[in-house]
């Protein structure tokens, strides 16, 4: 289709105006880097988490798994082996703690029975060597194994201390061998890594005691064996696939990964608008050679290939350097999306964000179907028209005037249909981002009539204003509409995803810090630094609640139990009161009576479970149960209120102690909270209680927070969420500023003749500039009113729909008229400084030089 | 007696890195080089003098030293003529003096069994092999009632004094349930008990035998079962001893006679083909009494040898062993050539039966023999 010398005449082309050429690949290059950075990220957190989880799964095909997170009785791992001969079988303890010398970075403690390991994992590698204090591994309590990417960052030899904190207490561990990786993989699952014997770890964790226990033991077992021992275990206990479970932690980022995909993909829709902008430019700009080689007998089909040839190419070199740009980007996204994944969900160690192919292909795929995608209109455009018509100048703008009613026409429909897919398929959270990616462009669709309308409204204002030029400045902006509407168009949506994605975050907050109020009561907090978000279960020494009832000042404690059970539904975060926590009405979106009676009803043994929890197994607002495995069996419990709670979006149930020891062996507790006396000043019994407390080294990680402190915790956690979210934003205006950038250098330079014509006529170089910032501004200012409902309408969708399908949370919209206030006049400025660089180019080239152009 | 220490602290070395390399395929079998630190006898007990025994307290476990094993052999016949020979051992390891900790799975014990089963008729040995830390109840020992165990394989006291056991070891298609009951007292080995490896003061064990014990129970071979009676031996062994720097390897000899007496052998073999002057031995009259057997006093012909095709070691397998003194000179011969425990680390353990004079009268017999050293130098490994 395409011969060879129209092949070149795209190259020559291409060539003949690097200025355009460049601006459609950075286009492409920066909506690549912005998925490929996020892709990055996202793939990373989840290959680092898979590659530790497959370490430590090894040869693993089925786990024993517990109740409660706190634990299987050990016996039970005794009676497997001795009694009924299962062999092939493993204690693991497990758990999480950090280590405040190597950064305070997150560690996982694993603590394995060396000679039951062998048939499990490896890895130890190959190497056959001796390991020198080998034995010490068995008897010492604070012998630990670490990999050699931790020994190495941290310049740690064998025998040296190390420091880790598990729950409130610091423990001097020693480094007693240095494990051999067998190769590069495993050495970056061994990232994070400290290996312990069973006998230690037990200690390290609490799991030791009277009733000693396991995290869990690992088994390797045909499937017929596996259904013999299933038939023999108790009902507290489940015999689960060795995967399931690490699948299940895995899926807990799926939505927070999905959201930032969707946002990412925006970029990439904004870099459309670029790329369509920019060829629909060079289309215009050709039509004379175009019309003479349809002239020439070149066909329709002929050309289109051309423009998609065209399209193509810039797609590859914009991909290939969005690529690059995307991992110099991406360095920065991991460490922000790993933090997230790290303060809300699980435990992740990234070093390294390395390219994989998959990741590559993901983006150039994208860059070349947003650019071919993009080429379309001005391609068809291009091939369509008769040779004659597209030889005239002016045909081309007609054209595009007549278009504007069905575009607008088209964008209302797209808009509906987004409405409508919102509204229609309420189970999906990709439909959702569907439904707002089609209203998003359906509104962007309806931007060239909108502008045309309100150029003709705002022109008599202008020419009242700013006289004649004003009213040139209106005019100029209808005149050229297929280029200053896509200008706008672009504007429009990157600023109107910062108004949506500003209110949501402010709403989101305001509605956290009211939640937030609400819930810490208590005038004094007892906990230690949560490593591992809702997955970690964390246990503080137990007699903390006596001792810190003990000390002068302190009227009343109450102790809280956070434990992740196992249910039909896969893991539930539990968390165990020991008393009513003094709840306001406001705290619960349904319930069956007043506090008081919620909190009798809890006695009784019914559970209330937070708005996410009820979200996700679509209980309903009355009368809905729970079933969850208890050491007594599976139990199902009735639900008496669903709580507001913006702590884990996995949701949680709340169970009252009492009802708990009933089901469940485990007494530890993860945190107390503490009540002054009347007229005891918080901050001086927090210093009491620091002294009586944390003073001796084992405690010395316990943290004693006031009530504000630990709200203020909570909020730096909140912000740091949105850290990424903010970047992303951020990225967003930038390339819808390129976008602006390039569309009016396009126009600028298309308009030379025009505007050196009026130079002859008279125009002065001041008057010059101030027609081109009338003009820009005009744009800036259009983009800037559309984005105010549309970003509006983005808040709706992001507050009411997506985060309640992501997240499963109620948030209170708040709109704040400064992010509007602010996002109009980001928009006037973004596109009078695009205006600068064009306008200089204008001054220093020559009015003569440009009337003789055509 | 050295040579089951050698073996022992071999094993235990073995057991330990066996987390390490155990992670190879298992067709290379595993033979890493030890090159390990010599074992740190700092805080343990030492076999000093002799001592008072008090039973069924000292069948059971001795924390303050550092080693200790419980060897069960014997041969059986089955009610339908099949011989059998068998071998159950338990080794206990301190890796720091003192009873382990009662907190979860936290112990400084390792233990580790060997079992065995030689099936005569059948022409097979099966040799088995477990570890396992001494905590949470999956290995450990007991005085009072006597008591060792490895998982499922275990001995358990009858009586109070521990001199009736019963012993069960199953693994998959091979098993082993026998009730023993001493028919002779127990034989306190070298000076009242204190049995020296070196002349070096404390490079000793405290040794314990029942020398004859009336074994009666059932065998299952391969699946098939057998009713079984038969004579069996126990040793009891416990010491803190640091490692002889020229043995390559050790044999040792259990041997029941018809005419009542039990003799047992050991020479420690040097690397200069020699013989350690301190190798020797007991041997116990019929009525129980019992006679120190110096090494001089012993000759031991070999006469015949075998090459195991596994592990290409060239064992001796029959012997003419003389003691002038005592008027014995016996041909011993294993049941089967093919007896060696191809384990972690391999030697040869197996039943052999017995001819010759004793007292200058005809006897006949059976035993066991351990063969060590024989399957590479154990030079080299220390």
């Amino acid at each position: 289709m395409l011969t060879p010398a129209l092949f070149k005449t795209v190259l020559r082309d291409a060539i003949r105006r690097p200025w355009q050429s460049g601006l459609m690949i950075l286009g492409v290059a920066l909506g690549v880097a912005v998925v490929i950075a996020i892709d990055l990220a996202n793939t990373s957190a989840r290959r680092a988490f898979d590659l530790s989880t497959e370490a430590v799964i090894g040869r693993t095909t089925h786990q024993l798994l517990p109740a409660a997170s706190v634990g299987l009785p050990q016996d039970l791992y005794r009676q497997l082996r001795v009694d009924w001969g299962y062999r092939l079988s493993a204690p693991v303890v497990e758990g999480l703690g950090t280590a405040p010398d190597l950064d305070g970075q997150p560690v996982r403690v694993l603590g394995v029975d060396p000679v039951a390991e062998a048939p499990f994992r490896d890895y130890l590698g190959a190497s056959g060597e001796f390991v020198p204090g080998l034995e010490r591994f068995y008897t010492e309590a604070s012998a630990v194994l670490i990999g050699p990417g931790m020994a190495e960052r941290y310049g740690l030899a064998l025998g040296d201390p190390l420091r880790v904190q598990v729950a409130e207490r610091v423990e001097t561990l020693t480094v007693a061998g240095l494990l051999q990786p067998r190769d590069e993989r495993a050495r970056r699952a061994l990232d994070g890594l400290l290996l312990m014997d069973v006998g230690a770890a037990q200690r390290l964790l609490r799991l030791d005691g009277p009733a000693p226990r396991l995290t869990r033991v690992d088994l390797i077992l045909t499937e017929a064996e596996a259904r013999d021992l299933t038939a023999r275990l108790p009902a507290s206990v489940r015999l689960a696939p060795a995967n399931t479970q690490a699948e299940t932690v895995a899926q807990l980022t799926a939505a927070f990964q999905l959201n930032l995909t969707a946002l990412s993909l925006l970029a990439l829709v904004v870099g459309m608008f670029l790329i369509y902008n920019t060829i629909m430019f060079s289309v215009v700009q050709r039509r004379q050679v175009l019309g003479i080689l349809r002239s020439l007998g070149v066909t329709g089909e002929q050309i289109f290939a051309m423009i998609w040839v065209e399209a193509a190419l810039v797609a590859v070199v914009g991909g290939l350097l969005g690529v690059g740009l995307g991992w110099l980007l991406g360095q920065g996204a991991v460490r922000l999306v790993t933090q997230t994944i790290n303060d809300l969900y699980y435990v992740v160690t990234v070093r390294e964000a390395p390219l994989e192919p998959l990741t590559v292909l993901k983006g150039l795929g994208l860059g070349l179907a947003a650019a071919l995608l993009a080429a379309t209109a001005p391609a068809l455009e291009a091939a369509t028209v008769a040779p004659v018509t597209m030889t005239q100048r002016s045909a081309f703008e007609d054209r595009a005037r007549q278009l504007l009613p069905w575009l607008f026409g088209a964008g209302l429909i797209l808009g509906a249909l987004g409405v409508a897919a919102l509204l229609l398929i309420t189970a999906s959270l990709v439909a959702a981002f569907a439904g707002l990616f089609l209203i998003v462009i359906g509104l962007a669709l309806a931007v060239p009539q909108a502008t045309v309308w309100l150029m003709t409204l705002a022109a008599p204002l202008l020419r009242r204003g700013a006289g004649v030029l004003g009213a040139l400045a209106a005019r100029t902006v209808v005149k050229a509409i297929s280029r200053t509407s896509v200008a706008i168009a672009a504007l429009m949506v990157a600023v109107s995803v910062t108004i949506g994605v500003s209110v949501m975050i402010a709403s989101f907050r305001a509605t956290v810090v009211n939640w937030l109020d609400l819930t810490l009561v208590a005038d004094l907090y007892l906990s230690a630094p949560v490593v591992g978000g809702s997955q970690a279960t964390l246990t503080l020494d137990p007699g903390l609640a006596a001792r810190a009832a003990a000390v002068p000042g302190v009227a009343a404690v109450e102790t809280i139990r956070t434990v992740t059970v196992d249910s039909p539904d896969g893991p539930t975060s539990l968390v165990v009161a020991d008393s009513q926590t003094r709840r306001s009405t406001a705290l619960y979106r349904y319930a069956s009576g007043d506090p008081d009676e919620v909190w009798r009803a809890m006695q009784a043994g019914a559970v209330i479970v937070s708005e996410p929890y009820a979200f996700r197994r679509r209980l309903p607002a009355q009368g809905g149960s729970v079933v969850l495995r208890t050491d007594r069996g599976e139990q199902t419990f009735p639900v008496a209120a669903v709580y507001y709670d913006y702590a884990s979006d996995q949701g949680r149930v709340l169970i009252s102690r009492g009802v708990y020891e009933q089901y469940w062996d485990d007494r530890g507790i993860s945190g107390v909270a503490v009540y002054a006396a009347s007229g005891v000043d918080a901050g001086a019994l927090a210093d009491a209680l620091r002294a009586t407390l944390a003073g001796d080294a084992a405690g010395a990680g316990l943290q004693v927070q006031v009530n504000r402190a630990l709200r203020d915790q909570a909020l730096v956690v909140f912000d740091r969420t949105f850290a990424i979210t903010n970047a992303l934003r951020l990225l967003a205006v930038i390339v819808a500023f390129i976008g602006v950038l390039s569309a009016l250098m396009a126009l600028q330079l298309e308009r030379a003749r025009e505007l050196a014509t009026l130079q002859a006529l008279g125009l002065t170089a001041g008057q010059l500039w101030r027609l081109t910032f009338l003009e820009t501004g005009l744009m800036g200012a259009a983009a800037g009113l559309f984005s105010l409902p549309t970003g509006f309408v983005l808040a709706l969708v992001l507050v009411y729909v997506i985060n309640l399908r992501s997240f499963g949370w109620t948030i209170q919209l708040q709109n704040q008229p400064e992010v509007y206030l602010q996002a109009f006049l980001v928009s006037v400025a973004a596109a009078v400084l695009a205006a600068i660089y064009p306008l200089r180019r204008l001054a220093r080239s020559s009015v003569a030089a440009a009337l003789r152009q055509e | 007696m050295f040579k089951r220490l050698s073996l022992l602290l071999v094993s235990v070395t073995l057991a330990v890195s066996g987390f390490w390399y155990f992670t190879r395929p298992p067709a290379a079998p595993p033979r890493p080089p030890l090159t390990g630190p010599a074992p740190d006898l700092a805080g343990f007990a030492r076999a000093l003098a002799p001592q008072d025994f008090s039973l069924p307290r000292d069948h059971g476990p001795h924390f303050d030293y550092q080693t200790e094993w419980w060897y069960y052999t014997g041969n059986l016949t089955a009610a339908t003529g099949e011989h059998f020979g068998f071998q159950l051992t338990f080794f206990r390891r301190g890796l720091t003096p003192g009873a382990p900790p009662q907190a979860g799975l936290s112990t400084n014990q390792i233990y580790f069994a060997h079992f065995a089963i030689t099936d005569v008729a059948g022409g097979r040995h099966r040799g088995l092999e477990r570890f396992s830390r001494g905590a949470g109840g999956l290995a450990g020992a007991t005085g009072e009632p006597f008591a060792v165990w490895l998982e499922d394989w275990r001995a358990d006291a009858l009586n109070a004094d521990g001199s009736q056991v019963r012993l069960r070891a199953r693994d998959g298609a091979l098993a082993l349930d026998l009730t023993l009951r001493a028919v002779k007292p127990l034989v306190a080995h070298g000076d009242r008990g204190l049995s020296p490896k070196s002349e070096q003061p404390g490079n000793a064990s405290y040794y314990l035998s029942y020398t004859r014990l009336a074994a009666e129970g059932r065998v299952t071979v391969d699946g098939r079962d057998f009713a079984v009676t038969g004579e069996s031996w126990f040793d009891h062994e416990w010491s803190t001893s640091a490692l002889g720097p020229n043995g390559v390897g050790w044999d040792w000899f259990s041997l029941q006679l018809s005419d009542g007496r039990e003799l047992m052998l050991f020479q420690l073999r040097r690397d200069d083909g020699g013989i350690e002057p301190i190798s020797g031995g007991t041997l116990v009259q019929a009525d129980g009494r019992t006679v120190r057997v110096p090494a001089a006093a012993v000759q031991i012909e070999v006469l015949d040898t075998w090459d195991s095709p596994a592990t290409r070691g060239a064992y001796p397998a029959r012997w003419k062993i003389r003691i002038p003194s005592e008027q014995i000179e016996l041909d011993v011969t294993p049941w089967l050539p093919a007896q060696e425990m191809q384990l972690m680390f391999s030697y040869w353990e197996g039943a052999v039966r017995v001819t010759g004079l004793s007292g200058g009268q005809a006897v006949s017999g059976h035993g066991y023999i351990e063969l060590t050293g024989y399957a590479g130098s154990m030079q080299g490994v220390f």
